[in-house]
């Protein structure tokens, strides 16, 4: 039997945020804001000449805004999310990718009247994989993990 | 719903065999007038706008465009008297149009109803600082509908969301124009009526194909219809991947021809659309390109026999004036089924059609 490493420190209890994209780990990383307790990232994790690796994002003793899930949902829509429970997963779910992601990015269309007026953004989604989007006023489409957050 | 099978068009007869008759218009140009076979008429209206607005051509199905073209052909036959009396449309015009503003206010007119509104930024309170849509909120308690046209795009569907009363785009920056949409369909659908059944028109897109907004609303509105699509771009303004994917999606073909001497002998349809010019910083360039984009009437010796040319205007070197005489230019009537297109729109989003 091939002995495990653990590459992540493990956390008693908390949320782990497994199968991002390495590229994306950091930003996601950030959009969590500073904690108050213990945060671990792993990025290129599993990484050999067929697999690109991924990244993990654990965080000690708190679970998840819907905000922040929602911003995860557009930049990194194949995540998942696992509650931890005394070092166990007693949840395991993949992030939820809503039908519109609302007041979550900043249209990357200088034309578009939602960077000129005191309104908020929207974005359809219009194919999952890669997830893109188009903005309900504009009418442009983007990757989704290429739009500038809010 | 369809027409008439017994009176459809007939592609390969010759516009002189009676299938359609041609009178001169007041610009010197020979327009050719559906004489026989079916009519855009015979379709019933079947779907109600009232209260509803209309921002893009994506909001409207299959259904809702042949709606709108039927009631546009029962207006035109037969103009209503008084339809809209009493009614009141407010023009929110925040950058210049002619035809667009125009036309709107003369299908208010003509319908009974009346105007009031701005016709440009400068005169309205955008100037002091105030925002899009409070300055809807407030048309919206002057009017019983809205038409807008704003330089950003999205500026229509953010002035439907605080408008309570219909609104109607007229524009907004390079997003959507679905009134010229509907009326270049219109205008399309009264040339060859078969268009709405099943026979296979074939439509060639010339000219800036990237920038042009209308072309790209267009094709969506064409994808509901049985036609086939062909492309002439001013290198490096070629159509968007997302515009020839939708037409992929919804199985129509789009070739792409070298040039508007092959775009005229192979189209019914020939669509051109104005160089942009501020584009082109180059003066060489743009000379070079002028050059090489401009239909003139010796072109069309060759042309498919049932060629319209259609322009959604102004035209500025891509048309030569003496192509406007040619029995297949067909611009100016264009530019006049506005009117009831516009009226139609306006009586059905009044819910009163």
């Amino acid at each position: 039997m091939p002995h495990r490493v653990r590459q992540v420190e493990a956390i008693a209890n908390g949320t782990v945020i497994d199968h991002l994209p390495s590229r994306v780990t950091l930003k996601a990383a950030g959009l969590l804001g500073m904690p108050d307790d213990q945060l671990f990232i792993g990025v290129n994790l599993g990484t050999n000449k067929d697999h690109p690796g991924k990244g993990v994002i654990k965080i000690a003793n708190r679970e998840l805004s819907d905000l922040f899930l929602s911003r995860l949902a557009m930049i990194a829509p194949g995540a998942t999310i696992n509650i931890i429970r005394d070092y166990n997963v007693v949840q395991k779910s993949p992030v939820r990718v809503p039908e519109a992601f609302t007041d979550i990015a900043r249209c990357p269309n200088r034309n578009c009247v939602t960077n000129h007026e005191p309104c908020g953004t929207r974005f359809d989604v219009q194919s999952q994989d890669p997830l893109t989007v188009c903005c309900h006023y504009c009418e442009r489409e983007f990757e989704a993990a290429g739009l500038p957050l809010l | 719903m369809g027409i008439n099978g017994a009176g459809r068009w007939l592609l390969d007869a010759s516009l002189s065999c009676g299938v359609y008759r041609s009178v001169q218009c007041r610009h010197g140009a020979h327009v050719p007038q559906a004489i026989a076979g079916p009519s855009i008429g015979s379709i019933l209206p079947s779907v109600s706008f009232a209260g509803r607005h209309i921002c893009s051509i994506t909001d409207l199905s299959r259904e809702d465009l042949l709606t709108v073209m039927a009631n546009a052909r029962e207006i035109e036959s037969a103009p209503p008297v008084g339809l809209l009396d009493h009614r009141v449309m407010a023009t929110l015009f925040f950058e210049p149009s002619t035809r667009t503003r125009l036309s709107f206010e003369s299908a208010m007119a003509r319908l009974g109803g009346r105007v009031i509104g701005f016709t440009d930024a400068a005169s309205s309170s955008a100037k002091k600082g105030e925002s899009l849509t409070d300055t809807v909120r407030m048309a919206a308690s002057y009017s019983d509908i809205i038409v807008m046209r704003h330089p950003r795009e999205g500026a229509a569907r953010l002035a439907s969301e605080a408008s309570a009363v219909p609104v109607i785009n007229g524009g907004d920056g390079s997003n959507q124009h679905p009134t010229q949409t509907c009326l270049d369909l219109y205008t399309i659908c009264k040339l060859f009526p078969g268009l709405i059944d099943g026979e296979e028109l074939v439509i060639t897109f010339a000219g800036d194909l990237r920038y042009g907004r209308t072309v790209h609303s267009l094709l969506n509105a064409l994808t509901h219809f049985p036609v086939r699509l062909q492309t002439m771009a001013i290198p490096g303004l070629e159509m968007p991947d997302e515009c020839l994917q939708l037409a992929v999606k919804r199985g129509i073909k789009v070739d792409e021809v070298p040039d508007l001497q092959a775009a005229v002998a192979s189209s019914h349809v020939l669509y051109m659309t104005r160089l942009q010019e501020e584009r082109f910083p180059d003066p060489v360039e743009l000379a070079h390109i002028r050059g090489s984009y401009r239909l003139h009437a010796g072109m069309l010796d060759e042309a498919h026999p049932h060629l319209r040319i259609l322009h959604p205007l102004p035209r500025i070197h891509e048309i030569a004036p003496d192509v406007d005489a040619s029995r297949h230019a067909h611009y100016f009537a264009q530019a006049a089924n506005g009117i009831p297109v516009r009226q139609a729109l306006l009586a059905m989003c009044l819910g009163v059609l």
